[in-house]
Order: structure tokens, then C-alpha cells, then sequence
């Protein structure tokens, strides 16, 4: 979902305002009767109290009119407006009635004053914004049935809730280019552009990167690029979700699907330690795109041009469907087994190294991209049912953090796997063991959603000598081709579990599709696993693993699926 | 025609553009005695005494802008001249930068002395080339002479001037347009509230006057406010004032005339009357384009703010046209409407769009394509741009199309039913 028509974040408990919906406050025009005065709530020495359509509103000193009647529920219609940036006052859909004022003011940039009586559901102000669509759409194309936005245009909105419903345009409209690759990712209509200076404002104020600005003037302005500076930016597709309209589309999704079809399933992405809020957009058991969600604690209304696009390595990714093993030879070709077989073969293979050569023989390698969940289990299972003494988790790390969202830890999960006990990132760790599987010491490996390979610390021959290479992956990675036994797990968008971000917000991710061919959840495959260990327990969902982790771990004691909700809790020590 | 020239006292005389012909006619008299005998704060009292009030189009009280200026403050006060004189049918700002660019200096130092500024940007029209170069030689004649600079006069006052040359946009002469502009940004005018007097230039606080309005302090500074205030029709009109005057006159030009001369003695006695004897007068602008239009029958007016307003106009810049017989209204206010929707900032949506919707329909109309409905329709996306608007462009073309319509609604309708112009004056595009 692009970002709410709702100006203000939703609290998540509390008393809040009815959720908004698609639709703002439909306005049957009766005129209201000034309210008397006394009717004013008392207000405290840094808030003012005024009356907006005969609701009394107790707000902050320097809240916006716009603003205060979201807070009592009143939805006022806006295209400029964004909570995230600076008022540019341009589109003038947010004009409303002051009392003692002549002429209307526009609600997002006008001040709430004390005693202030306002109203926003006047005939006046109702024929004022349905001038304001008639302005819009005289030159608009009214490209609806070919343009990605239609379903979630506030153009297409606002028109069905304050339009004319016909035109009394006759004349040739403004043209200008339609279809301009703005930047990398970006498409640009200019004539669905209702100039409302949205994406300008976040370039300029939020990736700090200034690419747009408005050129022309009069009904030919149009917005656009400096000479040889496209719209490219870590942060480009922001843009996208901010512009009310169809103007800006997101190459990777455009034509994909009819918005209306999409389920957007709220989750958190996986791509860096902030943990960024998204909504994952699902038809057809396909995700077509990650948008921002709105999470102020954590990326406000944004997120980052790589994460968006981090959802497209699970149909990218050459993936294995089903349970591989080698054939009889360790040097034979995998080759498709059932589940069982697959995992006796594995329980088989590492029983042998640990009674052949000792625990110390065998290692794992799990990821910090896991959930706490699969971790969880892999501390349970590797570490306690089998045995294996050393588990280390390899860092990810790319670039600086930036001051926007970027992280240089690019696992969503570093915090997750200390606090579970499995250490911090450790390359030194990871090096060892692969060293000593060379070397002969360790002839028995685990490696759980990582590709050992694509570090370089080891040439492929120096795994030859393992006795057993147990992969849990998502997808047919280099390291999985070695592998004597290779378990699919559930990709990105696949699983349901919980990611503890750099600054310890646990947050839930959720599965949006059906993981692929027979594809399970790693703590789920972990868990069969360690059954034929003696594991006990009954670990039947993602959300009973979390309980059980948060009766034995101390800093997420007290949190469960109910109370992480949507937005995610903070651990203990965070 | 009894008007002994204050304003343009000086602009006959050869090489009046220079220092040594200004101060030959008592120039920097005024700024000597203020500087001398007035604390800033005093003189802004006297400017307010002299009930001088902005030759910009507003007609705003100038001492009373002044005051709005935050009393205290560690921030630089800015001054901004505004010389963008670009609302067609105004070309007096240009006389004096041209012709008697010290008497708005003097008046610059003054002003910026009385609001404790020590830097003043001249910010000029980008095609007043020979303006900029007349005035640039004139602030260095200043500065060598003790009028400009540090320690004016003795005083301890220091100004800068800094000249800004416009790169061509008619609403860069919006005040806060020209602070943008003067940013080095688009020229787009800004949200008010925060006006510029608290939150102007570079965010700090700022004052913008329009360089008649200068010129007119330096009179106050040479005579005083008593004086001052018994030019015109006091208390609230008061002082000299520059009227351009251009369209079916005989001679077109800028007059000088006290606020309140008739607007038919200026036609007649300063213009020579009409430039066709056989075509009557059929309608007048007084104020600048972007004012509302008078119809022949409403042409007895006194030509200063209050009795304008009154008529239901505004004096704006000054910049009357006239129009005879042979004017085709729909043409008129079409021509209007081209430049309104050329020069619209683009910026807030009513404007935008309603400004291109006049041309397309006016030029239909006047093409002989209009349909029923068609003027109605005008009024009604006039009313919808007035008021609605980030800037009072809304209105400088709301207005005109308004007025043009209601005061010639046959004209327009007739365009209609007859589906060609009836003076048969098809516009140019
Ligand atoms: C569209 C528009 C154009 C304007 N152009 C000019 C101009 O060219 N020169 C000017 O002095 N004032 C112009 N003004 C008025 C200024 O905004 C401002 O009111 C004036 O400079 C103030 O000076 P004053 O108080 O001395 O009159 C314009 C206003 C608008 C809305
Ligand atoms: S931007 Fe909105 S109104 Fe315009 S074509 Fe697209 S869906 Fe339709
Ligand atoms: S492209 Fe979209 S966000 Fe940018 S100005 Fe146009 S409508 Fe607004
Ligand atoms: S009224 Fe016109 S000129 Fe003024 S800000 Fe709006 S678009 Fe720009
Ligand atoms: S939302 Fe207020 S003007 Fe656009």
C-alpha cells in the first residue's frame, strides 16, 4: 500500500479515531450551527482547544487545522500534504472554512488557534474542492484504464467523492511526455502529474539528493531532471508511493496487477538491521511489489530502493523444490528424495561423523537473516539435540550506515541471534571452522540459509573432505550443489516469524505466498530434524515457537505474536 | 494640468542620471537631515505621518510595514527594492531607475536607516539592461561621494547595495516570488503566514517596497511628513504619484499628478485626450492589467486608492489603459488572459489550470467558435481561481475576467450568437 490516505499514523491501541479507510469522511453538506463556546474543552499551556464541525479538539501548539481534524477523526482531503514532508500548500484540496476569515484557508498549513471555529463540510467548501478536481482533470488523460494507480489514485477518489462526474472542458488538452524513464526505476507520466511537488520535496528534504524540480511554468509546468542527473537515488522509489496520482510508477510492478486484486500482508523487510515496515502485495501466490508501512519508530514512511526490490530474488533465484541427496557415492549427482528420506539420511550422516570422530567434528553455520524462531530452533536442535558445539553466524555487512535508513549490517536479525545466545556475527568464527573442514578437523557441517560459498573463504575442493554437508536453504545456492543433503526452506515472504532490528525491536515477518514445491518453514525443518535426536515438544506453529523462546529468554519475556502486532515491541535491554 | 512635478522634478534636465546633477537640485539634503535628526524610529513615525502608503499595487501604509519588523531581533533586517516592474501597462518604476536613479537611492539609504537594515537588494527587471547599468553607475557614484557605504555621512551608518538582476518572470515581482528568486531559486511565492517582515529573506526579517514608494520617502526626508501630507487627499491619499497612461490616447506616457487627480483630466489634459477624435471612449483600466476594468459610464473617478476601491477597482501599479470604440473587448481581456496564463507560476492548482482554460475559451469566443454557455462558464472558473490561490495572481486574472464580463456581458454574448467578433478583430492567435 502506498502510504494511508490517513495524514497521521493510526496509534495501534488506544482510543483511536475509526480507521479511515479508502474513503475520507463522506460529507452530508447540512450546515451546522456555530456551537456555543462553552463547548470548548479546557486546554493545557502548550495546546489550543477549537471546534472543528462542532467537535471540540484539544491539540499541540503548532498542529495544523488539517492535522487536528484527523485527530478528532475528520478526514480533510489532500494531495501536497505529507506527514513526512514540508507543507508546500500547492494543491489547494484542503481548503476549509475559519470562522472570522473571509476567505478559506487551506487546513495544512493554517495553524490551530484557540476558540478557532472551523468547518470543513460546508456547501462552500464542498463546491471549493470540486473546482479543485475540475482543475485537476481538465488536462488530466484520464488514462484510469491503463494506469497502475487506478484503485488507489486520491485523483480518482476525491472525484468519486467530490467530482462533477462530468466535464465542461471542451478544449485540447496540455500534452507533455508520458512515458519518461525518469530514473532507474521510475517511469514518469507527466500528464497524469498534478504537480503537487511531493516527490521534489522528498528528494530535496529526505534522500537529500535534490534530482527534481519543477521546470516550465503555467499549466506547462512539468517536473523534471537536471541535465545528465536522472532519478537515482538510494531511496527513488519512495517517490512512487507518495505520488497521489499515476505520474510516478515503479518499473519492477508496472502492468503487474490491478491493485485491487493485491492482499497487502503487513511484514517487515528483510534487507538491512533496520527492519524497515512494509506491506507485501500478493496475487497469485506472486509477491509484485514491497511498499513502506507506516511505523514511526523504525522508517516513518519510507524505505530503501533495495529492500523494494529484495522480494524479487525469491522468483529469481533458481530455487529446489523438493528434499535433494547425494546418490549413493558422495561425488553422484543430488537427486530428489521425500522429506523422511532426506532426513534420516541427515540425522544418518552427522550420527556418524559424531560417533566416527567425535562432536568436535561436527559445526554449523547459521544465518543472521533467520527468524528468531528458525534460530531458535537451530540453537535447540544443532546446539542441544545433536550436539554440535560450535555454531557460528557469518556477518553481512555492506557500505556505512547512512542517516536515513540504511544499515551497514545488511542481516535483519544480528540482535535476534545474540539474544538467543548464538553470539554476535562472528567472520573470525565462520573462517574457523571452514579452515578446520579443510584441514579435516570438522567432517560434519549444518549450514542453515547461508551460502558458505559466496564469501570465498573456501575453494569448493576444501569441502571435499566433509563427511556430511547438510544445507537448509531457500534456493539452489553454490553451497546447496555441494551438499550431501539438501532441505528447501521457506524464502523471504515464505515464512512467518520475528526479526529483532539493530536497535532490538522485535518485529513480525509474515508469510504473504505458499512457499514453493515442498519448501518449509527452517524452524519447521529444523524441528523434524531434531526428532530424530530425541526432541521433544510439540512446535506446532511459528507463533508456539516464539512463546516458548520468550518463556526461556529473558530479554523478550513477556512478548508474544499478539503483543509484537503490527508495528513490533522493544526487547528488554534494547 | 497645475502640477509642479516632484517625483520627476529632475528627469528633463540632461545628464540627470548622474550625482553631480542630482546634488546640483539639493539631492541627499533629506538623508543629511535625517541622518542628523532623526533616531530610526522617529523617522519611521514621520513616514507614517506622511501617510504614505506602497506604489507597488497594494497600497499598503508604508511606515505601518515598517513596524511590523519584530522589535528585537539578532538577526540582519533586509531590505528589497522591488524593481521588477513588469504588470503590463506599468513603466514608471523604470523612469526613475533610468532617469533619476539617486532620488531612489536617497530613498534607499533612508529607508533602510529607519528600519536598521545595512544591506539593500535592488532586485531589477531582466530586461531593464540599461536600467541595471544606469543604476550600478549611480550606486558607485554614491558610495564615492559618502552617500553609500560605511559611515554615511558621518552618521555611523553602514549600507550595502546589491544589485539582483531578474531573469524575466512577471511574478518574481510578487514580494515574496522575488525573495526566492533573490535565494537563487524558482521564483515562487511562498505560503503567508510567516509574512516577510517576521520571516523574509534567508529567513531573517525583511521589507519590501516598490521603488516609487522610495523615491516618495526621499520627498518625506527633504520636506516632511507635513508637507508630504498635504499633496493629494489626505489623510489617507496622500502625496505625488506617477501614472502611466497608454492605449487610445493621444500622447501616452507617465504623468505625475497628485493621488486623487481625476482619472478623465489625466485622458484629456495630461494625454492630450483621445487618438481618434471620432472613436469615444469605451472603457479604461486604471490600475495595471491585473485590475478591474471601468466602463466609460464609470470613468468619473478621482485617481487614488480609497476612491478607485470605491469605484470597485484598485489603483494598483498605476497603469491605466484606455480604450476606445474600436476595441474589441473579448480581444482585450483575451490578450490579458495570454499573459496571465504564460506568466502563472504554475504553482498552485486554480491558477494553473484556470489560467490556460480562460485563453482556450476566450479564444474560441473571439475566433467566432464560442457556444452558449461559454461566458457563464468564465465567471464561474473566475470565481473558482479568486481567493483560492497561494498568491494574488489568482485574482490578477480573476478580476480582469470578471469585470471584463460583467461590465460588457452583451459583448461577450453577442460574440456568441453571432459566432464571429462583431468588430471583427480576430486575435492574433
Ligand atoms: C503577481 C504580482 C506581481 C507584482 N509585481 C510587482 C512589481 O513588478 N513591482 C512591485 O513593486 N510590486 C509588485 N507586486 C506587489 C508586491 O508583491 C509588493 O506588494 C510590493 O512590492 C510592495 O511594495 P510597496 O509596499 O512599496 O507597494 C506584485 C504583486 C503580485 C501579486
Ligand atoms: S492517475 Fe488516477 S485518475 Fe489519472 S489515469 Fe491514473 S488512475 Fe486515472
Ligand atoms: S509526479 Fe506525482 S508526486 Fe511528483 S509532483 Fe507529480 S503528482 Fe506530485
Ligand atoms: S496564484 Fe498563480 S502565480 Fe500565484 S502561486 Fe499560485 S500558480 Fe503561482
Ligand atoms: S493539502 Fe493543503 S494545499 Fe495541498
Amino acid at each position: 500500500m502506498p502510504e494511508p490516505f490517513h495524514p497521521v499514523p493510526i496509534p495501534p491501541t488506544g482510543p483511536a479515531p475509526a480507521p479511515p479507510g479508502l474513503r475520507p469522511d463522506r460529507a452530508p453538506s447540512e450546515p451546522e450551527a456555530a456551537p456555543p463556546a462553552a463547548d470548548l474543552p479546557p486546554a493545557g499551556p502548550d495546546e489550543v482547544a477549537l471546534l472543528i464541525d462542532g467537535r471540540p479538539a484539544v491539540v499541540k501548539k503548532g498542529t495544523t487545522v488539517l492535522e487536528a481534524a484527523a485527530q478528532v477523526g475528520l478526514i480533510i482531503p489532500h494531495y501536497c500534504y505529507h506527514p513526512g514532508l514540508s507543507v508546500a500548500g500547492n494543491c489547494r484540496m484542503c481548503l476549509v472554512e475559519i470562522e472570522k476569515m473571509p476567505k478559506l484557508q487551506i487546513g495544512c498549513a493554517t495553524s490551530a488557534a484557540q476558540g478557532m471555529i472551523v468547518r470543513t463540510r460546508t456547501e462552500r467548501v464542498r463546491a471549493t474542492r470540486t473546482g479543485i478536481q475540475e482543475f485537476l482533470l481538465i488536462n488530466h488523460p484520464l488514462d484510469c484504464p491503463i494506469c497502475d494507480q487506478a484503485g488507489e489514485c486520491r485523483l480518482q477518489q476525491y472525484e468519486a467523492d467530490y467530482g462533477k462526474g462530468y466535464s465542461r472542458f471542451d478544449e485540447e488538452k496540455v500534452h507533455f511526455p508520458k512515458r519518461y524513464a525518469i530514473g532507474r526505476n521510475v517511469m514518469f507520466d507527466a500528464e497524469r502529474c498534478i504537480k503537487c511537488t511531493r516527490c521534489i520535496r522528498f528528494c530535496d528534504e529526505i534522500s537529500r539528493t535534490g534530482e527534481l524540480t519543477l521546470l516550465e511554468r503555467g499549466d506547462h509546468t512539468i517536473v523534471g531532471t537536471f541535465p545528465g542527473r536522472p532519478l537515482d537515488n538510494l531511496y527513488s522509489g519512495n517517490t512512487v508511493d507518495i505520488c497521489p496520482v499515476g505520474a510516478l510508477t515503479w518499473k519492477p510492478f508496472r502492468f503487474k496487477a490491478r491493485v485491487w486484486f493485491l492482499r497487502n500482508v503487513p511484514s517487515v523487510c528483510a534487507g538491512c538491521a533496520r527492519g524497515c515496515n512494509v506491506d507485501l502485495a500478493e496475487y497469485r501466490n506472486r509477491i509484485h511489489r514491497m511498499t513502506p508501512r507506516v511505523n514511526m519508530d523504525v522508517n516513518r514512511y519510507w524505505m530503501c530502493d533495495e529492500g523494494r526490490m529484495s522480494h524479487a530474488a525469491l522468483d529469481d533465484r533458481p530455487r529446489f523444490e523438493g528434499p535433494l541427496l547425494r546418490a549413493a557415492c558422495a561425488t553422484g549427482p543430488l537427486q530428489p528424495a521425500a522429506w523422511e528420506e532426506a532426513l534420516d539420511r541427515a540425522a544418518d550422516l552427522l550420527r556418524e561423523v559424531a560417533d566416527g570422530s567425535g562432536r568436535n567434528a561436527l559445526a554449523g553455520i547459521v544465518s543472521a537473516r533467520l527468524s528468531v524462531e528458525d534460530l531458535y530452533m537451530a540453537k535447540k536442535v544443532l546446539g542441544e539435540a545433536i550436539g554440535i558445539p560450535r555454531l557460528a553466524v557469518p556477518p553481512h555487512e555492506s557500505g556505512e550506515d547512512d542517516d536515513l535508513l540504511i544499515r551497514r549490517d545488511r542481516t535483519p536479525n544480528a540482535r535476534g541471534a545474540a539474544l538467543i545466545g548464538l553470539g554476535a556475527p562472528d567472520v573470525r568464527r565462520v573462517r574457523e571452522i571452514l579452515q578446520d573442514a579443510a584441514s579435516g578437523r570438522v567432517r560434519g557441517l549444518v549450514v542453515v540459509g547461508e551460502d558458505i560459498m559466496e564469501a570465498g573463504i573456501v575453494a569448493a575442493e576444501a569441502l571435499d573432505r566433509l563427511q556430511a554437508l547438510v544445507v537448509i536453504d531457500w534456493w539452489k545456492s553454490p553451497t546447496v550443489d555441494l551438499a550431501h543433503v539438501a532441505l528447501p526452506a521457506c524464502g523471504y515472504g515464505e515464512f512467518d516469524g520475528t526479526l529483532v532490528n539493530f536497535e532490538g525491536r522485535a518485529q513480525r515477518a509474515r508469510a504473504a505466498v505458499r512457499p514453493r514445491g515442498e519448501a518449509e518453514p527452517v524452524w519447521r525443518v529444523l524441528r523434524d530434524l531434531g526428532r530424530r535426536f530425541g526432541l521433544g515438544g510439540e512446535y506446532a506453529t511459528a507463533s508456539g515457537v516464539f512463546d516458548e523462546a520468550a518463556a526461556v529468554l529473558p530479554p523478550i519475556a513477556g512478548l508474544s505474536y499478539r503483543v509484537l502486532g503490527s508495528l513490533g515491541a522493544l526487547v528488554k535491554g534494547a | 494640468m497645475a502640477f509642479e512635478p516632484i517625483l520627476l522634478r529632475n528627469i528633463a534636465k540632461p545628464g540627470s542620471e548622474t550625482i553631480g546633477s542630482y546634488l546640483a537640485s539639493g539631492g541627499y539634503q533629506g538623508l543629511r537631515r535625517v541622518l542628523k535628526e532623526f533616531a530610526p524610529e522617529a523617522f519611521v513615525e514621520e513616514v507614517k505621518a506622511s501617510g504614505l502608503r506602497g506604489r507597488g499595487g497594494a497600497g499598503f501604509p508604508t511606515g505601518a510595514k515598517w513596524g511590523f519588523l519584530p522589535k528585537a531581533t539578532d538577526r540582519p533586517r533586509y531590505l528589497c527594492v522591488n524593481a521588477d516592474e513588469s504588470e503590463p501597462g506599468t513603466f514608471k518604476d523604470r523612469l526613475l531607475i533610468e532617469k533619476d536613479p539617486h532620488l531612489v537611492l536617497e530613498g534607499i539609504v533612508l529607508s533602510a536607516y529607519a528600519i536598521r537594515s545595512g544591506t539593500a537588494f535592488f532586485y531589477i527587471r531582466g530586461e531593464f539592461h540599461e536600467g541595471a547599468r544606469i543604476f550600478s553607475r549611480a550606486l558607485e557614484e554614491a558610495r564615492s561621494g559618502g552617500f553609500l557605504g560605511k559611515n554615511i555621512l558621518g552618521s555611523g551608518f553602514n549600507l550595502e547595495v546589491i544589485i539582483y538582476r531578474g531573469a524575466g518572470a512577471y511574478i518574481c515581482g510578487e514580494e515574496t516570488a522575488l525573495l526566492e528568486s533573490l535565494e537563487g531559486k524558482r521564483g515562487l511565492p511562498r505560503l503567508k503566514p510567516p509574512f516577510p517582515a517576521v520571516v523574509g529573506l534567508y529567513g531573517c526579517p525583511t521589507i519590501i517596497n516598490n521603488v516609487e514608494t522610495l523615491a516618495n520617502v526621499t520627498l518625506i526626508a527633504e520636506r516632511g511628513a507635513a508637507w508630504y501630507a498635504g499633496i493629494g487627499r489626505p489623510p489617507k491619499n496622500t502625496g505625488p504619484k506617477l501614472f502611466c497612461l497608454s492605449g487610445h490616447v493621444k500622447r501616452p506616457g507617465v504623468y505625475e499628478a497628485a493621488l486623487g487627480v481625476p482619472l478623465m483630466e489625466l485622458i484629456h489634459e495630461y494625454a492630450l485626450g483621445m487618438m481618434h477624435p471620432d472613436r469615444p471612449l469605451k472603457a479604461v483600466v486604471p490600475g495595471g492589467s491585473s485590475m478591474k476594468i471601468l466602463p466609460a459610464s464609470k470613468c468619473d473617478v478621482l485617481m487614488d486608492f480609497d476612491s478607485l476601491a470605491a469605484a470597485g477597482t484598485m489603483l494598483g501599479s498605476a497603469g491605466g489603459f484606455v480604450m476606445d470604440s474600436s476595441t474589441c473587448i473579448v480581444d482585450a481581456l483575451l490578450n490579458i488572459a495570454r499573459f496571465y496564463a504564460h506568466e502563472s507560476c504554475g504553482q498552485c492548482t486554480p491558477c494553473r489550470e484556470g489560467t490556460g482554460w480562460f485563453v482556450k475559451v476566450l479564444r474560441r469566443l473571439e475566433h467566432g467558435e464560442g457556444r452558449p454557455g461559454d461566458v457563464d462558464l468564465l465567471l464561474d472558473v473566475a470565481r473558482k481561481v479568486e481567493g483560492n490561490t497561494i498568491c494574488p495572481f489568482g485574482e490578477a486574472i480573476a478580476w480582469p475576467v470578471q469585470s471584463y464580463v460583467e461590465e460588457f456581458r452583451e459583448e461577450f454574448d453577442d460574440h456568441v450568437a453571432r459566432r464571429a467578433c462583431p468588430l471583427a478583430r480576430m486575435a492574433a492567435s
